[in-house]
Formats: C-alpha cells, sequence, structure tokens
C-alpha cells in the first residue's frame, strides 16, 4: 500500500468515521451514507490539510470515489516529481 | 486544532453520551468547517456533554436570530463579518461597489447594527451571545485604496466600535477579543476566496479554528484563579536582597529591571480586583521587613497577605498560604524564577498553575504578564471580590480566639453579626451563579449548572431561591450562601446549598434554616445530600443535626433541629420576593 493511499484512508476515515476501514478502498457518495456534497468539501479541505496541497475547484468534481481521488492525488504527486 | 483533529474528537465525542449540550451557531455563511471546529472545541471543553450545534439560514442572520427559540440552547454564537451588514461588502454579490453607493452602505450598515442590537439584547436575556465583530478585511471598494484610511471606511469601523461598546454593558453578551484574535489568526490568513466561492464558507482553517476556540472559550467561561503566590527576589524584584540589600534591589528601565516593575503593576491591578496575591520567599524575615518601609514600590508588599518568608521549602510555604486563604491549588498560580523551586512547588500542588518568570527576558516576561492577565481574566468586579483579602485577614486574626468548634460564643455576640437574607429567584444574581459553581468545600452534593441550566431550574415553578449576605463589625463578607430547592408534598427540598469558606463558623448555615422553615412553614426539610471529594464541611454540619446520618437524603424535622440548634447572634433582615 502506498503511502499517499494510507494517508488518504486516514482522511477518508476522518469525514467517514462510522465507514469500516476495509470499506474505505470501495468508497463512492453511492454507498458511503452521508458522503453528500458538504461532506466533498470538508474531504477536500482535509486532503489539502494533512497533503499540503490545493486542490482546484473544477478538479473536485472528480472526486466520485475513493479510487478516483487517489488516482487524482497520484497523478499529481507524479506532476509535482 | 487541525481540520482531522476536530473531526476525530467529534467522532469520539459522539459515542460518549452524556447530558445534552445545545449551541446555536447563527452566522451569514455556510457554516462548515466553523461548525466542525466549534463542535470539537465544545467537546473538548465539555467531555462529558453530549454536543449538538444548531445553525441558521444562509445569508440572513437576522432573520435567524429573530426566530431563534431559546429554549434547551446553552448560548448562541454569531461570526457576524461584513456581508451580513451589507452584502456590497463581501465579494459573492456583484454591482454594489462605486463612490456613488458609499453612503448608502453606510445607512445600512447602521441600520442593521440597530436592527442586530435589539435581536443581541432580546435573546440574551435568555441565554448568552458569543458575538466575533467583523473578522474578515473590507474589500477593496474604497477610493482611497487599502494603504490609507478614507472618511467611509473609517466611518463603517466607528459603527463596529460604537456597537461593541454599547454591547459590552449587557451581561450575557460576551464579545470576542479582536487583538487576540488578530494575534492568534493575523488578518492576511483569515479570508480564503476560492472557498468563499465555491463553498460560500470564507474563513481559512486557522481563521476557523481560531474563531471557533475562541467562542468555546466564552460559551465555556470558565471561572479565573482566585490567588497568585510570588517569589520576591529576580521576580518581584530584581537583585537578591539579601545579598545587595533593600536599597540595591531594582524594578525600572533605569536598572534594566522594567519587567519585574511591569509585574509588580499588574500585582498591584490583580489584588484591586479582588485576586489573593501571597508572597512564600526564602529569606530572613528581618531583610524583607527593610524592603517593606521603601515607599517606592508599585505594589506595597503591605498589602500582599500572608507574606511567608522562611527558609523552609517553597511547598510548605504555599501549602501555609492556601491554608489561610482556604482555598484550593487549582484556583492558584505560583510564579517564581527559578524551575527547581517551581518543580518542588508542582510536585507538591499537582493541580497549581506553576509559571517561571523569565528574568533577563523582556519579551517572555510581557507575555508571562499577558497569559496572567488572562488566568484572573473575569466578567465584571463584584462586591465580594473587593471584600475578600480584608475579610480573610480579619478572619485570621481570630485564629485562636474560637472554641473547638469555631468562635467562642462571646466573640460571636460581641461582632454584631447582621444577615441579610433574600427569598427571591433572580436570574440575574451573578453572584450567586458564581458561588454555586466554584463553592467546593460546603457543598450539599457538588451540583455545577451551567446558564441555561440554572435559568431554566429558576423558571420552575416550584423552585426557590434564597441568598445570604453577612457582615458583622469586624466588616462586610458580601453575599457568601445560596441555597436552591423546591417545596412538594413532602415539605422542602434543598438541592443546592453553597457557603462560601470565609463564612464558616458564624453559624450562618443554622440561621439559613431557620429562616426556611419559618418562610415556608413546613415541618421537615430535606437535603439532596451527595458526598464528594470536598465538602467534609457540609458533612459534619448535617451529621451534627441529624438523627441518623447514614441516609442518603437526610431528612431534618423542624422539632429536632429547635433541639439541636445553638444560640443564633444574627439580626436578621429578610428580603422576600
Amino acid at each position: 500500500m502506498s503511502e499517499i493511499s494510507v494517508k488518504l484512508g486516514e482522511c477518508f476515515a476522518a469525514v467517514f468515521p462510522q465507514l469500516p476501514s476495509e470499506e474505505i478502498p470501495n468508497a463512492t457518495p453511492t454507498v458511503v451514507e452521508g458522503w453528500d456534497s458538504i461532506a466533498t468539501i470538508t474531504l477536500v479541505s482535509v486532503i489539502e490539510e494533512q497533503f499540503g496541497i490545493q486542490i482546484d475547484p473544477e478538479d473536485i468534481e472528480h472526486f466520485v470515489s475513493y479510487q478516483a481521488v487517489l488516482d487524482y492525488l497520484t497523478a499529481k504527486q507524479v506532476n509535482q516529481d | 486544532m487541525k481540520l482531522v483533529e476536530a473531526l476525530a474528537t467529534i467522532s469520539k465525542g459522539a459515542s460518549s453520551g452524556g447530558e445534552l449540550l445545545r449551541v446555536a451557531l447563527v452566522c451569514g455563511f455556510t457554516p462548515l468547517h466553523l461548525q466542525t471546529f466549534l463542535h470539537a472545541e465544545l467537546q473538548s471543553r465539555f467531555p462529558n456533554h453530549r454536543i449538538e450545534i444548531v445553525t441558521g439560514t444562509y445569508g440572513d442572520v437576522a432573520g435567524s436570530l429573530s426566530s431563534l427559540v431559546a429554549d434547551g440552547l446553552e448560548a448562541v454564537a454569531v461570526p457576524l463579518e461584513w456581508e451580513d451588514l451589507d452584502r456590497r461588502l463581501g465579494t459573492r454579490h456583484l454591482g454594489g461597489w462605486g463612490p456613488g453607493n458609499l453612503s448608502s452602505i453606510h445607512e445600512q450598515t447602521r441600520m442593521r447594527l440597530s436592527q442586530l442590537m435589539i435581536l443581541f439584547e432580546r435573546i440574551s436575556k435568555s441565554i448568552p451571545v458569543i458575538l466575533s465583530l467583523p473578522t474578515l478585511p473590507l474589500p477593496p471598494l474604497f477610493f482611497t485604496g487599502a494603504q490609507r484610511s478614507g472618511a467611509w471606511e473609517t466611518a463603517l469601523e466607528n459603527e463596529i466600535f460604537s456597537f461593541a461598546a454599547a454591547l459590552t454593558q449587557h451581561q450575557r453578551i460576551r464579545l470576542i477579543g479582536a487583538q487576540r484574535l488578530q494575534y492568534l489568526s493575523p488578518l492576511s490568513q483569515r479570508l480564503d476566496v476560492k472557498s468563499e466561492w465555491t463553498a460560500g464558507f470564507p474563513y481559512s482553517l486557522l481563521h476557523a479554528s481560531t474563531v471557533a476556540g475562541s467562542m468555546a472559550q466564552l460559551i465555556e467561561n470558565p471561572l479565573p484563579k482566585k490567588g497568585l503566590i510570588s517569589d520576591l527576589d529576580n521576580t518581584f524584584w530584581s537583585g537578591i536582597i539579601g545579598e545587595a540589600g533593600a536599597s540595591e534591589i531594582s524594578w525600572d528601565l533605569d536598572h534594566h529591571s522594567q519587567g519585574n516593575g511591569l509585574y509588580q503593576q499588574l500585582l498591584k491591578t490583580l489584588a484591586e480586583e479582588g485576586v489573593l496575591v501571597g508572597v512564600a520567599s526564602k529569606n530572613d524575615p528581618s531583610v524583607i521587613d527593610e524592603v517593606l518601609k521603601r515607599n517606592d514600590l508599585i505594589f506595597d508588599l503591605n498589602k500582599a497577605y500572608p507574606l511567608d518568608v522562611s527558609w523552609g521549602s517553597k511547598s510548605a510555604a504555599v501549602s501555609r498560604i492556601l491554608e489561610t486563604w482556604n482555598i484550593n491549588a487549582d484556583s492558584v498560580v505560583f510564579v517564581d524564577d527559578d524551575p527547581l523551586e517551581l518543580a518542588e512547588v508542582q510536585a507538591a500542588h499537582p493541580t497549581m498553575t506553576c509559571l517561571r518568570f523569565p528574568r533577563q527576558h523582556p519579551q517572555e516576561i510581557f507575555e508571562l504578564i499577558v497569559e496572567l492577565r488572562d488566568l484572573f481574566g473575569r466578567d465584571k468586579i463584584s462586591e465580594e471580590d473587593q471584600l475578600r483579602l480584608e475579610s480573610i485577614r480579619a478572619s485570621a486574626n481570630f485564629v485562636g480566639t474560637g472554641d473547638a468548634e469555631g468562635f467562642s460564643e462571646v466573640l460571636l455576640e460581641q461582632a454584631e453579626p447582621e444577615l441579610t437574607l433574600t427569598l427571591k429567584k433572580d436570574a440575574e444574581d451573578a453572584r450567586a451563579f458564581e458561588l454555586l459553581n466554584k463553592t467546593n468545600q460546603f457543598n450539599l452534593n457538588g451540583r455545577r449548572f451551567t446558564e441555561a441550566g440554572w435559568q431554566n431550574y429558576l423558571g420552575e415553578k416550584d423552585t426557590f431561591l434564597l441568598t445570604a449576605a453577612y457582615q458583622d463589625r469586624f466588616g462586610p463578607l458580601g453575599k457568601i450562601a445560596v441555597l436552591a430547592g423546591r417545596m412538594n408534598g413532602e415539605g422542602l427540598i434543598v438541592e443546592s446549598w453553597v457557603m462560601s469558606c470565609r463564612a464558616f463558623s458564624r453559624r450562618i448555615e443554622h440561621q439559613c434554616l431557620k429562616s426556611l422553615f419559618a418562610a415556608f412553614n413546613c415541618e421537615t426539610i430535606t437535603f439532596d445530600y451527595e458526598r464528594t471529594q470536598r465538602n467534609g464541611p457540609v458533612t459534619s454540619f448535617l451529621s451534627g443535626l441529624m438523627e441518623e446520618t447514614d441516609t442518603s437524603r437526610p431528612r431534618l424535622s423542624r422539632q429536632r433541629f429547635t433541639e439541636v440548634c445553638p444560640r443564633l447572634f444574627h439580626r436578621v433582615r429578610e428580603i422576600k420576593e
């Protein structure tokens, strides 16, 4: 498991404390209770805080699953490198 | 606090259960992270409560306040921003700038503040209002530019200052300190434009966390410390008096010891506000006598009490001072320049706040003084605060004149005691509320009240409130006892009873019961007693009254009370609702 995925898992656990850790990799708004627009904003803010990055507003619409966010962060990490 | 920490705190608190504590957060913007941080800060301060934050309508502070139902709320928190006063003072709405609009912006701001003043005054009659006045920068709409203050900008700021000055006159309206906020959250780091435009939340995480922390502190409104015990050498003054002599110690700019002078100035201020100031110094008492003769001390050491000067350990000196004051270590701050002395006192009194006087470091001395100021910060200075030291001195003068159970009957009679008993449910009586929440020793059950809880209690139709104020020929003690309870079919039930330790041994507790029997014409009084770690005095008192002491709700009959009540000497003045 990459460092990014571990850190992202912690972000999801913070925003969705009822979500069992083994279900985090499959998390989407349709399967996670309480994943609404407010939760998305909170998730983005937590990710920005924990990763020390800024996320462009237009990128947020792609945050439709844990995997999508992980892909975004991985790509951003590659770009940053 | 970081956002991820706030979420973890909330998650942890959600499973803890406990009594519900509801707070309204009314803001014109989306509450978002401010709500999260406020929830977490309150959860940290009230770990045994279940926190609930209710919010108002987006973009309508006045409307949300108008429709607010105070019942069941502990407080309402309002982070007011410029945009709430006129939407043209924000960045989410377009088309309202330009020199022709400045006059109407000013007028609209003035009118909105007048409207809010009425709402805040109304709400604060029921619950505390915690308010931050505009914390975000004004938008760049003034023709002078931001590098220069122009007439319209200062006119708007003046409206806020006038508004703030008027609000501070209200007991239950608490304004967040703008300077402290500026220190913790610099203006340049407050506004998050991206968040404002994408989510309607204008605060950066740092600013949201800071505002929420300040609001939670004012909602909790913790009790101030009661006493400060200070070292002398290299703390109260610069130099070691035993080596240099009384004429060579200093506390001024000329001798590079201004920090000691400023510290003395703070002690003088605190003492005038009713804080107990004592001294624990390792010195020869005769040397200190020399300095007491100097008339240029900023804080006259004769006003410190007690002055414990000896070669014994500091912790023992501190213990003696606590005994004289009859207060607990957790209400006291100890200041010394020597880390070893601080460690020794801290080990002996783990709950005491022990702070080092950082001699030779002016910036750190200033920060210590700011910290001390905060630890002793209070809503207002009461009559009782100003009486405290003198009444302790007076009590101490009579130690040794009493018998085993307190003062002798002769002394009690000669003291010409007067007791004013007020049977009136006055929810605005801040002193009664303070006594209930800070008294430990003569406390029937240790029960504490929140402000809203106390208001609700007094609002119940079968409850009563009796307060007692005492004075004798040695001086007044002020309001020193509070009894609260209710009448039911069985008789009178006392549910809360506290009395200041300064008033012990004067048979005030007996006089209170005598007055209750008479006022309510009841045959029994039941006490909602619970043993706590510290309420030995009330336990002893009840044991002396009761025939049976092993019951959890002791009941006292009028006949039994008449049999055991000692002779009372008070001249009683009764005030009824």
